[in-house]
């Protein structure tokens, strides 16, 4: 067992640290408000993972053979990390990245994978993620977007909510009925943003400007080679996915350093020499490591090339624990940080309040901790 | 980073299992509060399990994951002291140990006995070997441990050239460890329990009220071994106090859920259950407290 980051992992680190340093404006941090999807960030980000790629960092850890490094699971948390931190100058191309591109290059056919994969590691494609409807968001298996095969085009109707990032994105992870079989019946296109019928709306929202849509696909011709892996293989493969999102976002990292910053504003005001204070801050701080070390524990087995199971859902509700308990701090001892006297806290404060909902609410990671670490009876259904 | 066991620490393992089976097959009925069983602490002792911490391959890491698995046993042991403190203080292992703090002498403490190392952490670190007549046992008491109190301290007692530092470090590494392994063991027992037992016909464990608190603990519960074991890996004081502190933390969060989802079962003395918890109840008072790690962590983080 071994708690130190090796000198070569120190190095890619503070490699990172320097490259945000040298690349990011001055004004980064009230920049980054503008949130993920947002278009500002969005077209930043294409500059921004453009100078990644030619520094080698945008996807390192992908497989010599298709543009990475081949560097292991340990460099793309270093990464993930690094890049949340700062807050997440990608934009929403961390998804292709962390989630997209290695379902790709473990599912996709030759085709798709010459079409997607060098724009993704060029740094210049932005993806959605076409999964919850909304009759259908943690039951995901009863969605009901439809796709008739017809000669060799599917011909999909439905509608897809929630999707990040759709208003600008030029691809969709698109997940729809090809069969009533529930789980077995779902498949999964790839399908061009622009082809005709498909109409996306923003929902204004919390997090900031262009980060959540509804997408609505009207009689929607897609040609049959954007079927990713077979028919009714959806849930096999996006099981694949999720596991590399669960850990995608290390949430744990930005909720420590916005609680550093939180504690150094404290400091320099003059207001940090309070018991209260401190007390509660070291309640946070071990929320926040408690995660942190959960995760590692996880990227360890993804590291000696284990299967990671569900003790993921156990790191994630740390997660939410700690980013929410961030968040209070922050709100009770420094409520100036929401309106505009601290942007890198609000940033924080914006984007943490997704931590128990998006990739799966928190209920949920609590039923599969109890089914499958704790070994429970199952609730009847 | 590599957060798995390696191959000595995987034979330890094994070996400390096949050690405790027995004692972890004891029957229950007529234990009262506390359960202690000399013979384990010997053969903990005999053994060697105590001494790793010495062992520079092995290292405290190591005597932590030993003292967490130990802890999950129904008797109490001494192995968290023994194997953690003892040797930072120059003491052999199994060294029978108890700590007090100099501003809170009147606390009951576990193990202490005649012939018992007393350390006391005031200003500097000492220690004397207890006498018969500063005893006062409490036979009485509700703690999971066999505790009695100090009558009285001696004035002449032996110095040990540590600081406070590295002193509470171990000190509350050994406390974060042994309550992962009492909150593992509890949760461990309520699962079981409710999972067997079933109400409007079917499992108690199927109800999402329980299933959600229960995966709660396990959450918390992974949270209390994890930093208790990297605390044990840097010897970081920081590291330590938010170990103590998120221990201290969890005990308080599902003590009373756990005794709540065994409704009668879970007052009665027959089921194992009280063991681990009344002894979460005791470490939860050690070190001040959770204000008092709290503040610890503060200050050796931020300053
Ligand atoms: C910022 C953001 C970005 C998102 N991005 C995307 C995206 O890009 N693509 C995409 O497809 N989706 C996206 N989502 C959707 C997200 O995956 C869903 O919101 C999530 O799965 C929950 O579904 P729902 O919103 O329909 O909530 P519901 O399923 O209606 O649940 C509401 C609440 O009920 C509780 N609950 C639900 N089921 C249970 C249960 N079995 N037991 C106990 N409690 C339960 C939970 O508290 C849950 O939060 C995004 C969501 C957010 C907030």
């Amino acid at each position: 067992m071994d708690f130190e980051w090796t000198p070569e992992e120190q190095a890619f680190r503070l490699r990172l640290k320097q490259f945000l340093a040298a690349t990011l404006p001055d004004d980064w941090e009230r920049f980054s408000q503008h949130g993920p999807g947002s278009p500002a960030l969005t077209r930043y980000a294409e500059t921004f993972c453009g100078k990644l790629a030619d520094d080698k960092l945008l996807t390192p850890h992908w497989p010599k053979e298709i543009g990475g490094e081949g560097l292991d699971p340990w460099h793309q948390a270093i990464l993930a990390e690094e890049m949340w931190i700062a807050g997440e100058p990608r934009g929403g191309q961390y998804m292709n990245v962390n989630w997209i591109g290695p379902t790709l290059i473990k599912y996709g056919s030759q085709w798709q994978q010459e079409r997607y994969l060098p724009p993704i590691a060029e740094g210049r494609a932005l993806w959605c993620q076409g999964f919850s409807e909304p009759g259908s968001g943690s039951d995901l298996a009863s969605l009901r977007t439809r796709a008739v095969l017809e000669g060799d085009h599917y011909r999909v109707n439905g509608q897809k909510i929630w999707t990040s990032y759709a208003g600008l994105a030029q691809t969709c992870f698109l997940l729809c009925r090809t069969s009533d079989d529930r789980k077995r019946g779902i498949s999964i296109l790839l399908v061009p943003m622009d082809t005709p019928g498909i109409t996306v709306r923003q929902i204004p929202s919390l997090i900031g400007e262009g980060d959540i849509h509804e997408v609505f696909f009207d009689d929607v011709l897609v040609p049959v080679e954007a079927l990713f892996g077979n028919e009714g293989q959806a849930w096999e493969i996006i099981a694949y996915s999720l596991v590399n999102e669960r850990l995608g976002i290390p949430r744990y990292g930005l909720a420590r350093a916005a609680l550093d910053r939180a504690v150094s504003v404290l400091k320099e005001e003059g207001r940090w020499n309070n018991d209260a204070v401190k007390i509660e801050a070291a309640n946070v701080a071990a929320l926040c490591e408690a995660a942190r070390i959960a995760s590692y524990a996880i990227v360890t087995k993804r590291a000696h090339g284990e299967l990671v199971g569900p003790e993921s859902s156990s790191a994630r509700f740390a997660t939410v624990m700690a980013e929410r308990r961030v968040a209070e701090f922050v709100v009770e001892y420094l409520p100036e940080a929401l309106a505009d006297a601290h942007p890198y806290l609000k940033m924080h404060h914006q984007r943490g309040i997704v931590a128990g909902i998006a990739a799966g609410a928190a209920e949920i990671q609590l039923n599969i901790i109890a089914t499958d670490v704790l070994k429970l009876p199952r609730e009847p259904r | 980073m590599d957060l798995s066991l390696n191959d000595d620490q995987v034979a330890i393992v094994d070996a400390l299992d096949a050690l405790t089976r027995p004692y972890a097959a004891v029957s229950l009925h007529e234990t009262g509060f506390a359960l202690f069983d000399p013979e384990l602490e010997r053969e903990l002792s005999k053994s060697g399990f105590l001494d790793v911490a010495a062992v520079p391959e092995l290292g405290v890491v190591t005597a932590a994951i030993i003292v967490e698995r130990v802890a999950r046993l129904p008797q109490a042991t001494n192995a968290a002291l023994s194997a953690i403190v003892a040797p930072l203080l120059g003491l052999s292992a199994g060294t029978p140990l108890c700590i007090v703090e100099e501003n809170a002498q009147a606390r009951p403490l576990r193990f202490l006995c005649e012939g018992a190392t007393v350390v006391v952490a005031g200003h500097s670190i000492t220690s004397f070997t207890v006498t018969g007549d500063q005893v006062r046992a409490e036979p009485e008491a509700l703690y999971g441990y066999p505790v009695s109190s100090l009558r009285s301290v001696p004035s002449d007692r032996q110095q040990h050239d540590v600081s406070l530092d590295e002193f509470y470090t171990r000190w509350r590494i050994a406390l974060a460890a042994e309550s992962a392994g009492l909150l593992a063991a509890a949760l461990q027992s309520v699962c079981v329990y409710t999972t067997d037992r079933n109400q409007f016909g079917r499992p108690l464990a199927s109800f999402q009220g329980m299933r959600h608190r229960l995966a709660e603990a396990q959450v918390r519960t992974n949270g209390v071994y994890w930093l208790a074991i990297k605390a044990a890996a840097t010897l970081d004081p920081a590291d330590a106090a938010l170990a103590a502190l998120h221990a201290q933390e969890a005990a308080r969060a599902v003590v009373y859920d756990f005794h709540q989802f065994m409704g009668g079962m879970g007052m009665t003395l027959e089921h194992p259950l009280h063991l681990w918890t009344y002894r979460l109840k005791l470490l939860a008072s050690e070190l001040g407290g959770r204000g008092a790690n709290a503040l610890a962590a503060a200050d050796a983080i931020w300053g």
